[in-house]
């Protein structure tokens, strides 16, 4: 390899990566923050990155404060509700309480989104869900980031953060590379958001072939999220909060349009309203949980699992109803074309036309990430004015780590956020981190050129575990010095699957398991000291895996920790079978030490801000 | 020195029926390099069965006067203004190189076989075409060559590296620049001096790998594009289209999103 | 799944290359033209379908679970707004759509924040977004709760 050249760039706020909570952050930083120099730091490339890659055709988190629709105690209890009980509710208000005038924005910035016909308002899919056409929902905010920053990086991997090296625990600044160039980029930073993708690919999929690919949430989320705060010593909440999803057959495209709009529901093979069989076997181990409104996800996972297990299946979404008018016809078919096209080709290729067949429904290998009906992520102060003592330290949406804050998946504890409310998260985070630096909180931080230069070393590594290596073997794929991305990613999917409960053990698992899966994490771990990477596509493959291998490391310790099945449906806990709120009503909390490497595990409570409404009906 | 024949000054040297023969083989080995790669890789055949295929989904039949306009269009516009590869810089590149090679081939043509004997009186036109042609030919190449190319361009990939894709560029370029660096030092009437013949014998090499590496280059290519764009618009003319939908029934009133940017964000 | 590239078309222009989130569409070194250099880390996104300005690319459904004879096939257009689907199943039946992508000229009523109007302290100081509380359109301030309300669940 040809000298490494390296770039510095110093700046006020390093936005890591430009999905929707990056373009968030970014744009919302400008206007708090007006000559501070704001860069945005994107793997990939802005206009198409993350998530919302191919669009979404929902906006799953509006109040519609302004109709009355809703407020934002309302989305708490909906939130605390289908987490079981917990979820960091100051966050959760506060996101609610802000998301409307986002997604005034987008609307404003020329979104289409679709309005009700005799009201005027915003077409509901369902009580939190407004309907859109999204296909270009990710250029349009990634243009109100790029008019907002100084300067945006494509194609530029964060691979680690940089600690200030004057004073403790404060954040310095992030260093990566260029995967077109290979050149190495330090950026020494005042404050950092870590705005970076949750995690898929660390449990096996269903798919593993070409198929790999058709991940529900993004393949190219590999958890930075999670691995860049956990390896400098961040705290990290719920990461055991796993989330399944039951979506359409192999396709993964999505559900909710079907459900709430098209009024479609399910069956197993027999034609029977399967749901209803499991509630008793439910309630013995979640009590009283079973009986809200609305039902829990996960439980309803659970009655799905159970009754594919107990040989009901296959499970369809009876669509042959309400595809019989055009109208809802073209609403099921756009769903994905706007979503997730990948659906619409699995129907094309099977000859599925839900007119005349119910389409089969799946539930899929277990992600971890912190926006959706999960809330897995960094534990971060909440705002002044809705937090506790106990969740406040000084600016909103902070790590652990001086200057280190979160939005999006990132972020613990707030679930049900979805794009609208991981923008809304990343706009928090920007006002406050701006506010973190105009109170000199941020002064003579000190990013000696030794740490960088030991990370070029680091992050190249790869590359010259190839080169060296190659020289062992005649060619093919096979070397006893190095593994190749691919192999290591393979590894650790087997790996989580068989021992963390993914869907070849029906999500099951034990303490028995964990520590074994431990085990074997360890192992794989130096193993990615050799690692060996062709190129700079595949060094990125490396350090994607490198960081999802620290991720799933840390979501194990958590599934250990919790000593109770909290989620059913989610996964299991086979030597603890019940929900047990007398221990475990609380969030669980790591810190992974980065000189040892050592996880410590802690409980924290969980406060209630919001206090049960009386008998609310089902959404 | 742009209007001196530089194959008439050539021939005082070298018997005029052997520049006319090298000609000859040059097009034989293009004759052979292309058959070869049709015969083996099938492509005509694949070509021919997919637009069979494509014209099942055809929505309308064209007559032959609609098929005789859109194949004159396509002439016209496609081929010989390169509109497939929109408004810019590689266009443009490649229209100088095109037209330059074309200038090039037909002034070499023309010279060596009408006025090739060194008492030939050649009409200046010829010479000045033939300099004028592989001047633009290393414009246009060597545009493309540094800047262009588009794993330089989009992957960052040095421009010194050659992969096997450049055989054609890299030789086409070789021969302009060769022929062109032959015909000044020949005009110095240099006698015996090392560089006298070299750059001729480079000429010659440089031709010699690109007619006769056309089964390994890019070459055919330039025989199969037109052929490809014909289809491809009486495609879009006969409702099949490869499968696209048809273009939306709407005004454009939006102006440009994420394609009004550069492909390149690194 | 996976996207593919068709001969015929592809110019080598590397807007593909350039848009791909997966940084699979690469450039062949034989013929200089793009190809998916990773199908398996391919997500069926239409990124670098809608961004082919020869629509040379298509895709595929996966090896694993899509039988073959199926055409999902787009044409994004930017100025006209629009998104058109051509859905063409293994039997022959066919399916198109056409969607709004954009309702107002792109960017146009994107702000340049560094030009708007300057925060005040008091903003800063107070938990509002920029835009906020107006932005809410509910004439209201910004909603709380109040801190004696908290109550702690936990057992420890």
């Amino acid at each position: 390899m040809a000298k490494v050249k390296t770039h510095y760039e110093d700046c006020d706020v390093l936005v890591v990566g430009g999905g929707m909570a990056g373009t968030g952050a970014t744009f919302e930083a400008r206007h708090w923050g007006r000559d501070l120099k704001i860069i945005c730091v994107e793997k990939a490339n802005i206009d198409r990155s993350g998530a919302v890659a191919q669009g979404l055709y929902a906006i799953n988190c509006y109040m519609g404060m302004q109709w009355d629709e809703n407020q934002p105690e309302d989305h708490v209890r909906y939130a605390r509700n289908d987490l079981m009980g917990l979820v960091r509710e100051d966050l959760g208000y506060d996101m609610a309480r802000h998301v409307d005038s986002t997604v005034h924005m987008f609307d404003e910035w020329g979104l289409p989104m679709m309005k009700n016909e005799k009201t005027g308002r915003y077409l509901r899919e369902g009580k939190w869900q407004i309907m859109i056409h999204g296909e270009s929902f990710k250029p349009i905010v990634a243009e109100a980031a790029k008019k907002s920053a100084d300067k945006i990086y494509n194609r530029i991997m964060i691979t680690h953060l940089l600690m200030d090296e004057s004073k403790e625990n404060r954040v310095g600044g992030a260093v990566g590379f260029n995967m077109r160039t290979g050149d190495y980029h330090v950026f020494r930073a005042k404050a950092v958001i870590v705005a970076a993708g949750g995690a898929s690919h660390i449990f096996k999929p269903r798919a593993v072939g070409e198929g790999m690919g058709r991940t529900w949430y993004a393949p190219w989320s590999n958890g930075s999220a999670y691995a860049l705060p956990i390896a400098v010593g961040a705290k990290m909440t719920q990461m055991e909060n796993r989330i399944v999803l039951t979506r359409f057959k192999d396709g993964y495209g999505p559900v909710g349009a079907y459900f709430l709009h098209l009024k479609t529901y399910t069956q197993n093979a027999n034609g029977e309203n399967y749901e209803k069989k499991w509630y008793n076997q439910t309630k013995e181990i979640v009590g009283e949980y079973i009986d809200h409104h609305p039902v829990p996800t996960c439980l309803r996972n659970h009655a799905f699992i159970q009754e594919v297990a107990a040989g009901g299946g296959p499970i369809q979404m009876v669509t042959t109803e309400a595809f019989q008018d055009p109208h809802l016809e073209t609403v099921g078919w756009e769903n994905f074309l706007g979503m997730t096209v990948g659906q619409a080709v699995v129907w094309a290729s099977q000859n599925i036309d839900p007119k005349y067949t119910n389409p089969e429904l799946t539930t899929s290998e277990p992600y971890v990430m912190g926006s959706h009906a999960t809330c897995s992520g960094a534990w971060v102060s909440g705002p002044e004015d809705l937090s506790p003592p106990e969740y406040f330290w000084g600016y909103n949406r902070m790590l652990t780590v001086d200057g280190l804050f979160g939005a999006g998946d990132t972020v613990g504890g707030s679930a049900h956020k979805f794009s609208s409310g991981s923008f809304t998260e990343g706009r928090l985070a920007a006002k406050a981190a701006v506010k973190y630096i105009e109170d000199q909180k941020a002064e003579n931080i000190k990013v000696t050129d030794k740490q960088c230069e030991d990370f070029k070393e680091t992050i190249y590594k790869p590359l010259e575990n190839y080169t060296v290596g190659r020289n062992e073997i005649t060619g093919g794929t096979v070397s006893p010095s190095y593994i190749l991305p691919i192999q290591g990613l393979q590894r650790l999917q087997k790996i989580m699957d068989e021992y963390v409960g993914g869907v070849g053990v029906n999500y099951m698992t034990n303490e028995n398991l964990l520590k074994r899966g431990l085990d074997l994490l360890n192992i794989l771990q130096e193993d990615l000291e050799h690692i060996g990477a062709e190129d700079y596509h595949q060094l990125m493959r490396a350090w994607e895996l490198k960081h999802r291998a620290l991720t799933s490391q840390c979501v194990t310790e958590h599934t250990m920790f919790r000593e109770e099945t909290r989620w059913p449906g989610y996964y299991y806990r086979g030597d603890h079978m019940k929900l047990d709120d007398e221990n475990w009503h609380c969030l669980t909390l790591s810190r992974r030490d980065p000189k040892t490497g050592k996880f410590t595990m802690e409980k924290v409570p969980v406060y209630h801000i919001v206090d049960d409404e009386k008998k609310k009906k089902a959404s | 020195m742009l209007s001196t024949n530089p194959f008439s000054i050539l021939a005082e040297t070298v018997s005029p029926i052997f520049l006319q023969w090298f000609v000859i083989v040059m097009v034989i080995l293009v004759a052979v390099g292309t058959l070869l790669d049709i015969i083996y890789k099938k492509n005509v055949k694949y070509f021919f069965e997919n637009a069979k295929k494509a014209k099942l989904s055809a929505t309308k039949t064209l007559s032959t006067g609609e098929k005789i306009s859109v194949i004159s269009k396509t002439i016209v516009s496609d081929i010989a203004t390169t509109s497939e590869l929109g408004a810019g810089k590689r266009r443009v590149a490649h229209l100088l190189g095109m037209y330059g090679t074309i200038l090039f081939w037909i002034g070499s043509v023309i010279m060596i076989f009408c006025y090739s004997t060194p008492s030939s009186d050649t009409p200046n036109v010829w010479p000045i075409i033939w300099h004028a042609g592989a001047i633009m030919t290393v414009l246009g190449g060597s545009w493309f060559w540094f800047f262009l190319r588009v794993d330089v361009y989009s992957e960052a990939q040095p421009w010194y590296r050659i992969i096997k894709a450049d055989l054609f560029v890299l030789a086409l370029l070789a021969s302009a620049l060769f022929g062109l660096i032959w015909s000044f030092l020949q005009s110095l009437n240099l006698n015996n001096r090392w560089d006298d013949k070299l750059f001729l014998i480079l000429f010659i090499i440089s031709n010699i790998v690109l007619f006769g590496g056309v089964y390994w280059s890019k070459f055919a290519h330039m025989l199969y594009k037109p052929g490809a764009a014909i289809q491809k618009n009486l495609a879009e003319a006969d409702g099949s289209r490869d499968n696209l939908p048809p273009p939306a029934d709407a005004p454009k009133q939006y102006g440009l999103g994420i394609d009004r940017e550069k492909a390149k964000h690194y | 799944m996976s996207t593919f590239v068709y001969m015929t078309r592809c110019d080598g222009c590397g807007h593909c290359v350039d848009i791909c989130p997966s940084d699979i569409m690469h450039i062949d070194e034989t013929i200089r033209r793009a190809k998916n250099i990773e199908p398996n880390f391919c997500w069926e996104c239409y990124a670098c379908v809608k961004a082919c300005p020869n629509h040379a690319i298509d895709v595929r459904g996966y090896a694993d679970f899509a039988p073959m004879g199926h055409s999902v096939r787009v044409r994004r257009e930017e100025e006209k707004g629009t998104i058109s689907w051509k859905i063409k199943f293994r039997n022959g039946k066919e399916k198109n759509f056409v969607s709004p992508i954009t309702t107002k000229p792109w960017g146009k009523f994107i702000p340049k924040l560094a030009e708007g109007e300057k925060p005040n302290q008091e903003e800063i100081n107070s938990q509002r977004l920029y835009l906020e509380p107006e932005g809410l359109n509910t004439k209201k301030e910004l909603p709380t709760v109040p801190k004696e309300s908290f109550k702690k669940g936990v057992y420890y």
